[in-house]
């Protein structure tokens, strides 16, 4: 299948059906719903075909904006251009994937909200913004869709605005979610005003030919915007509010799919494709590697203390995101080296399945509290009598998470563990130590569901199908993927680290002449 | 690899290994209360009374407590599912069927595997005591591995210097062992490192001092308290498997000598004889663990256990693998 032909669809499908949810809202709830599904759907449908088709070939789309080519009369790029490698493709297949999910998922569990015509814009919304940052090639094109992103999760996160926490951490993401949007916005503009161009591949040659200081400014305000975006420690504060107080649909959006789009992969693109031959990648990549560590120990040593699933769960990400953030420091650190393209592999595939853990974490969690109404873990003893389905994936969930063999996190972890172990030791340690805190944590949370069922557990009972169903694919996914853990780094994170490290093919097929 | 030697073999050989072991796991227990019975002045039961009580209780009734859940009836059939898998992975006198390099860890995750089903079962039944018990034996296992995995870490990373195809696979002990590297250092590191798995073997199989999550006399059987019937006897069963299991660790490691080169056998032939010497290895170092040190000492509390572990096992641990890893790093 041609994968520049159906590029546009990424964009168009929910750009279109976002646009219009007003309408089709006057026909009714099942028709909002449905076409809901069908808009997620279709998008899920383009991005796993391009994901297909990019991955046989091999190649990286290029997609202009108004032309066939980027170039226009003149010998440099003067239109947005969209660029999508292997790793990208990736992105776009595991939004694509979780949102659909996400979206099914909500069928069921907000049908007691209202305003639902504003929540289903919202969430699609949401899609297109993570969809247009995995595939863009332009610079301010991605603070655009960063921005998309990042305001329809403030206005998801404060969606439930008859409870006193939704407001409170709505407000709280937006105030500093906002601060560190305009640090990306500054940086692109010290960027433009120094090189002229906000084409990231004709952007990165410039910056190879002439290094300036303000380049360098730049980058520390991405990476500084970046990783508030990605809920790295000390700026994880916002994530642990905004999860609990989301519903369960959009936190599983947010904590599968936002923090990764808009934090690491904006991160290792901007650090890999626009900056890796002018910088001195060792440098930022023990920068990352420190954050990587704090937020790796504190993150998870966070998650064993609370009391509150979702809170809990928010923390775990936040360590989650430790480990990928580790991998992709080493992978910096270590660019070019056997070592550095294991962790990088390790990050990547991670991501991937901290995507589809977290995604169904959050829909079980949110399962239970539609069930139950409460999120404290001290009154949920024993759900494993009544909610049985739920509980075994909450099992397989956690399991794969702490990264137990026949799942899917193993394979990710362990590669994360060799490399940082190979690369140094004590980052080894530092790894394995967050990894018993989380092993702890959710041990203690199984301990608490296969326990004596209190009076109000036995009221409860499995949600119905349309929330079940999202639940069953992604354990079955999990499952899957963890039978194959090794084929799929082979055949897919391994050329996806090549890609994203081949800065020169990603700045040669734009400029090339395309 | 033609589906032969790639599927039909090692399931043959596993299922084999199977009932061999079971029969002599449960032989062993028999044997074990022989034994003890007899240091008290007791007759004790006939050797196969551990094979009569299995069917006695696989025939009982199994009552399911109402305040269980479906982990209750999954974690039995999961932990000797387990016990299975693990002896693909537990060399018998002759390398283990599934080796490959790394499979040391596969070792341990599914021994550890073992207890955390076993842990699952006993807090789903809801019933308090099982809770209390669960809770020791999560102290208990958390305190053990340590000392065990930096051990065989150790050990194996040592062997791994006197150059072997498949690193920390669990066929090295069958091509080096500790004792060949013969230099005092090695041989004072891996005598302390035998106390360290002794003192582990006895806490992973529970008696003597560490007879604590299945206290019969101060939580009522503990873990267990509400498993009858079928479910029991699958517990049972597994117990017996695994106390087999981690003798067999200890054997490979530290007694590895096959009889077969001295009896000139080949083949098959030497495979059973190595196993059947391999058993008998296994049943001396179970009477000096299990069988003296039940019936010598009682049960420890579960703080002075852990302390136990960690401030006297785990430190010996540390000391023997310097002493072994100094020459290397020196």
């Amino acid at each position: 299948m041609n994968g520049e032909a159906i590029l546009p669809y990424l964009i168009i499908i929910p750009l279109f059906g976002a646009f219009s949810m007003p309408m089709v809202n006057l026909l009714g709830r099942k028709s909002r719903e449905a076409w809901a599904v069908i808009i997620s759907g279709a998008t899920l449908a383009v991005g796993s075909a391009m994901f297909y088709s990019v991955w046989e070939n091999r190649g990286i789309i290029v997609y202009t904006l108004g032309a066939k080519s980027p170039l226009g009369q003149a010998n440099f790029p003067i239109r947005i251009v969209w660029e999508v490698d292997l790793f990208g493709a990736l992105m776009v297949f595991m939004v694509t994937l979780v949102s659909f999910l996400a979206v099914l998922y909500s069928l069921g569990y907000m049908k007691h909200d209202t305003g639902l015509d504003k929540y289903y814009t919202l969430i699609i919304i949401l899609e297109l913004g993570m969809l247009g940052i995995a595939i863009t090639g332009d610079l301010f094109n991605f603070y655009v869709f960063l921005e998309i992103m990042s305001i329809a999760s403030y206005a998801l996160v404060a969606f439930r605005n008859d409870t006193w926490e939704g407001i409170e951490a709505g407000i709280k993401y937006m105030f500093v979610g906002s601060i560190a949007s305009a640090f990306i916005l500054l940086g692109i503009a010290l960027l433009y005003g120094q090189y002229g161009t906000l084409t990231m591949s004709y952007l990165a040659l410039k910056l190879a030919e002439s290094p300036s200081v303000t380049a360098k400014v730049a980058l520390a305000l991405f990476i500084a915007g970046l990783l508030f975006k990605s809920g790295a420690s000390p700026v994880h504060m916002w994530l642990a509010d905004a999860h609990p107080a989301a519903p369960s649909s959009i936190s599983a959006m947010l904590s599968g799919l936002v923090i990764k789009i808009g934090g690491i992969y904006a991160l290792a693109r901007i650090l890999f494709s626009i900056y890796g031959a002018s910088i001195s990648v060792k440098t930022v990549g023990w920068v990352i590697i420190i954050f990587a560590c704090i937020t790796l120990v504190i993150g998870n040593a966070m998650a064993v203390i609370q009391n509150d699933m979702k809170r809990l769960l928010a923390y775990s990400s936040v360590g989650q995101i430790g480990y990928i953030l580790l991998g992709l420091g080493i992978g910096l650190a270590a660019y070019g080296s056997q070592t550095g393209e294991i962790a990088m592999a390790g990050a990547i595939y991670h991501t991937f399945n901290h995507a589809l853990m977290k995604a169904l974490l959050f829909l079980v969690a949110g399962a239970v509290i539609h069930q139950l109404g409460t999120r404290n873990l001290n009154e949920l003893s024993g759900i494993a009598k009544t909610m049985p389905k739920t509980t075994f994936a909450f099992l397989i969930g956690a399991a794969a998470i702490i990264g137990m063999p026949p799942l899917n996190g193993f394979a990710s972890k362990w590669l994360i563990y060799e490399s940082s172990a190979i690369f140094n030791p004590i980052l080894g340690a530092i790894a394995i130590i967050g990894t018993a805190f989380c092993t702890a944590a959710y041990v203690r949370v199984l301990y608490t569901f296969f326990g004596r069922p209190s009076e109000s557990v036995m009221k409860a009972k499995d949600p119905e199908g349309t929330m079940l169903w999202p639940i069953i694919l992604l354990v079955v996914a999990i499952i899957v993927m963890g039978l194959f853990p090794w084929q799929i780094s082979e055949k897919i994170m391994i050329p996806a680290v090549k890609a994203l490290e081949n800065q020169l093919a990603y700045v040669s097929t734009v400029l090339g002449g395309a | 690899m033609d589906i032969m030697t790639g599927v039909v073999y090692p399931v043959a050989g596993l299922v084999g290994l199977y009932i061999f072991v079971s029969l002599a796991s449960l032989i062993w227990e028999g044997i074990d209360r022989k034994l003890v019975a007899r240091m008290q002045r007791r007759v004790g039961p006939p050797l196969l009374q551990p094979l009569y009580d299995f069917f006695k209780l696989a025939s009982k009734e199994t009552i399911i407590p109402n305040t269980s859940n479906f982990m209750f009836r999954a974690a039995p059939v999961l932990s000797l599912a387990t016990a299975i898998a693990l002896l693909a992975y537990t060399p018998m006198g002759f390398e283990p069927i599934l080796t490959s390099k790394g499979d040391i860890i596969v070792f341990i995750y599914l021994l550890a595997l073992l207890s955390l089903f076993k842990i699952l079962g006993a807090i789903s039944s809801g019933n308090p005591y099982a809770k209390i018990g669960a809770a020791r034996e999560a102290a208990i296992m958390v305190s053990r591995e340590p000392a065990m995995m930096l051990a065989i870490f150790a050990i194996m990373w040592r062997l791994g210097k006197l150059g072997i195809e498949k690193p920390f696979s669990m066929s090295v002990f069958y091509q080096h062992n500790i004792w060949e590297i013969g230099t005092p250092m090695s041989l004072v590191g891996a005598l302390i490192l035998l106390y360290v798995f002794i003192v582990w073997l006895a806490s992973e199989i529970e008696v003597g001092f560490f007879n604590i999550p299945d206290a019969e006399e101060e939580i009522a059987e503990g873990l267990l308290v509400e498993y009858s019937g079928r479910y029991l006897a699958l517990f049972k069963l597994t117990k017996a498997l695994k106390a087999f299991i981690s003798a067999s660790l200890i054997v490979a490691i530290f007694f590895p000598w096959g009889i077969s080169g001295y009896l000139g056998l080949t083949d098959y032939a030497a495979t059973i004889a190595d196993l059947l010497f391999h058993t008998l290895k296994v049943f001396l170092l179970l009477f000096a663990v299990q069988s003296i040190f039940r019936a010598t000492t009682g049960r420890l509390k579960i703080t002075q256990a852990v302390d136990f572990l960690w401030k006297n096992v785990f430190l010996a641990s540390l000391l023997g693998s310097l002493l072994i890893a100094m020459e290397v790093i020196m």
